[in-house]
């Protein structure tokens, strides 16, 4: 009996689907069941960018950012820079542009008409905003960096206009115009200065009378009594803004973030400094979760002498650049002052 | 009268037809016509200095070897690999180049190479030659897990049943699941063709160049992957994730193959394998018998026999010139050098050279040969990583590269490649094009500059674009 009870065991443990060690570890990682079905809903969704690099992200979500604006059914809107403007009749905004760079670039809308022409497009308008405190180039504000990207023009291109004053619905404007004579396209410019950033407005087309048009179209674009392309320095309702800010004798305490990872990008970041001296806003333009995690931790800790502007302090934005890649941003001695 | 009214419709619908076909421009194709692609630099033919052709012919050789996972001259294969040969995947035009009209790994299961493994169902005789990634780790009940980025190589294939591999027995990653989750993303062979030109660009010329490109009014940024060793700029691969042609070389030898080297030490387990599991098992490994690791340099040899094949990869790679460019037929008739030149300063006017820089700079002096000293890149690329959109997004992350980052793609060769973007989606560069603009891309107002072109200015780019 016993030994048959012993035989019985034996004959359960040789026939019974064992559960060994190496078929339980083919569920998840690079393993699925073979019998596996993926219900609705679970699949991951085309053209969804999930996983994602070093991107603009800031401490709170109430405070304007530059590039939280956008098209909402046939206007552009952007909170940050106090702009406003109804596309004009049949275009829209198809692609919404990519993130900021850490150059400080923003593609803040980029407008098309809906409906090709005998197959072809007929222009576009491009918004765009350049972060003066993390330019590359040598500007200090919006004139001085239309001045030179039009004293720089690439090979292909002609110079139509030279830089040119004008008014776009009410506020001071830097206009000039280019065109490819192989490509037969004209590229028409309008800049100023907002918040110390240039905010460019790039109209491209075949058609000449296009181009005119959409300028003057342009007329009806709500702008900051602040634009202008050697002004743009913030105040008013929205904190003043200057190069820079954080260096020196303004800063009373200062601590290093301390990264976990070593990822050597640039992490351009914009902060609001407060009237009391103490970081209000971060804004990150293009940091990973670490960096922006342990940059947070350490302005937290910093202080700053109260910006006094006509004897009252005053909020003020400035920029920093963490990091370990090998570029600097703007360190003329003039860039975004106020004074 | 019916009979005349239905003739002069079918008239009037051919009219129409051929009308259609003349106005849209048109992929002249693949260039046929040899090139003289895959030849050494000019310095290295002169042997200049002596013994360097000797490096780059032993490279090459070694480069065409098939490996096996034991016994033989060349093993090491396995346990899982996508070839058992480089010039299996780098392969068009020439050896050192992409991926070929015939995909090799089509008929590798079910074959002695691989006789346990079924043929993965993205795999055709005709289609593009790809490694393949799963961006989400698994749930146990086969979703793809969002919170648990993957992004490794799942390679094709195991050593599971030959001859040569013993007991060692593996799955193969699950596939078709993961296509049905829409968690599979492929990328096709890079080819290598003056890489060594690339390799020996100095970061200052590559920064400098960045800020020069910044002078575009197309709304274009872009920044660098960095190596995370040392911090400099990193530069080969679709994500500009490898530092050097050597890197390259190991990390293919390990991944793409199953070999560990100087460089990567051990054999590779799949991502999940190794992050989540217990790595490979016993039987699996050292099946060379050999050791670790299956490659290393041959201390009793002389000459370049004396490297190890990571190094003579590398070698290789570097020594090889860049793709000369070429004459384009486009219907059976020779395309004008005006057309070509046409279409040359139309891809530069409407913004695409912003990114595909005709050449980003001088490389620095050359300690290995002069051909790669202080020479012009013409890659027509920056080397820069940019955001390429939700359209070609394939969310994996390597380096300082995000889910939707690419480095800009060198396009020197590309009149004689087959399959186009990372993935070798499309063979047609119509296609190519539109698809760089999508929600967050860089690349969408010049698209729209394409777009606002004539046909005749769009086929000269076309054009233009083949004779590269």
């Amino acid at each position: 009996m016993r030994w048959g009870v012993f035989f019985f065991l034996v004959l359960l443990m040789i026939c019974a689907p064992i559960p060994l060690a190496s078929q339980t570890s083919q569920s998840g990682g690079d393993f699925a069941p073979s019998d596996a079905v993926i219900p609705p809903g679970s699949a991951i969704p085309k053209g969804v960018i999930l996983v994602k690099g070093a991107w603009a992200s800031a401490s709170d979500s109430v405070t304007p950012v530059p590039e939280g604006g956008g098209v909402n059914g046939n206007t552009f809107r952007n909170q940050y820079f106090g702009m406003t403007y109804a596309l004009p009749k049949g275009w829209i905004e198809k692609y919404q542009g990519p993130p900021p760079s850490d150059t400080g670039r923003y593609v803040l809308a980029q407008l098309r008409p809906a409906e090709k022409l005998n197959g072809s497009l007929a222009g576009t308008m491009l918004i765009t905003a350049q972060d003066m405190f993390f330019t590359p180039l040598p500007a200090s504000n919006a004139l001085q960096l239309v001045t030179y990207n039009k004293d720089n023009l690439q090979a292909d291109y002609k110079l139509e206009l030279a830089t040119t004053q004008t008014k776009i619905g009410g506020r001071p404007f830097v206009f000039y115009a280019y065109w490819s004579p192989v490509a037969e396209l004209h590229w028409y410019v309008l800049a100023t200065e907002i918040r110390c950033h240039a905010v460019e407005i790039v109209l491209t087309s075949r058609d000449t009378k296009l181009l005119e048009s959409l300028v003057l179209d342009m007329n009806q674009m709500g702008l900051p009594a602040e634009a202008s392309p050697t002004g743009g320095r913030g105040g008013g309702t929205v904190p003043v803004c200057m190069a820079n800010y954080a260096n020196g004798p303004n800063v009373i305490s200062r601590v290093e973030p301390v990264f976990s990872d070593r990822t050597f990008n640039p992490v351009p970041v914009r902060i609001i400094v407060d009237k009391t001296g103490k970081v209000k806003h971060i804004h990150f333009l293009s940091a990973f979760p670490n960096q922006t995690k342990a940059i947070s931790a350490a302005l937290t800790k910093w202080r700053f002498k109260p910006y006094i502007q006509n004897g009252q302090p005053t909020e003020v934005e400035t920029g920093i650049m963490f990091g370990n890649a090998p570029r600097h941003m703007s360190t003329r001695a003039d860039a975004g002052s106020v004074d | 009268m019916i009979k005349r009214v239905r003739l002069a419709s079918v008239s009037l619908l051919a009219v129409l037809i051929i009308a259609g076909t003349a106005l849209a421009q048109t992929d002249p194709g693949v260039q046929s016509g040899n090139r003289g692609t895959g030849a050494a630099l000019s310095s290295v033919m002169s042997d200049s200095p002596s013994g360097i052709l000797a490096f780059f012919t032993d490279g090459q050789t070694r480069f065409q070897e098939v490996e096996s996972v034991s016994g033989g001259a060349n093993n090491g294969l396995g346990p899982r690999f996508n070839e058992n040969q480089c010039s299996s995947c780098h392969a068009q035009p020439a050896i050192g180049g992409t991926g070929a009209a015939v995909n090799p790994q089509f008929g590798i299961a079910g074959s002695s190479a691989a006789p346990k493994d079924a043929t993965p169902y993205f795999l055709s005789a005709n289609g593009p030659t790809v490694e393949a990634r799963f961006p989400f780790f698994f749930n146990p009940n086969g979703t793809p897990n969002t919170n648990a980025p993957n992004g490794g190589v799942e390679d094709l294939f195991t050593v599971s049943g030959r001859s040569d591999a013993g007991s060692c027995s593996l799955p193969q990653p699950s596939f078709t699941l993961a296509g049905q989750g829409n968690n599979i993303i492929f990328r096709i062979p890079t080819p290598t063709f003056g890489a060594g030109l690339i390799e020996n660009l100095d970061d200052s010329t590559l920064l400098n160049n960045q800020a020069a490109n910044l002078r575009n009014n197309f709304g274009i940024g872009g920044t660098f992957n960095h190596n995370g060793n040392d911090g400099t700029i990193s530069r080969f691969g679709w994500k500009a994730q490898n530092k050097s042609l050597h890197i390259f070389s190991g990390e293919a030898y390990n991944v793409e193959m199953g070999i560990s080297n100087l460089l990567f030490t051990q054999d590779r387990p799949l991502p999940g394998e190794d992050q989540q599991q217990t790595g490979l098992p016993s039987n699996c490994l050292n099946l060379s018998g050999n050791g670790y690791p299956e490659d290393v340099s041959n201390p009793g040899a002389s000459g370049a026999a004396v490297l190890d094949d990571v190094s003579a990869f590398s070698n290789f790679m570097r020594l090889l010139a860049p793709p000369p460019a070429g004459t384009v037929v486009l219907n059976g008739q020779q395309v004008s050098q005006q057309t070509i030149s046409q279409g040359a300063s139309l891809f530069s006017s409407i913004g695409c050279a912003t990114c595909h820089n005709s050449s980003p700079g001088k490389t620095q002096p050359s300690n290995v040969t002069s051909s790669l000293s202080s020479q012009p890149v013409p890659a027509y690329s920056d080397i820069e990583i940019h955001h390429m959109g939700s359209g070609l997004a394939d969310n994996v992350s390597q380096g300082g590269a995000g889910g939707d980052q690419f480095r800009t793609a060198p396009l020197w060769g590309l009149g004689q490649r087959i399959f186009l973007l990372h993935d070798g989606r499309t063979t047609n560069l119509n296609n190519a094009i539109e698809a760089h603009q999508s929600r967050g891309s860089e690349a969408t107002n010049v698209e729209e500059n394409f777009d606002s072109l004539s046909t005749q200015q769009q086929q000269a780019i076309l054009d233009f674009l083949r004779s590269l």
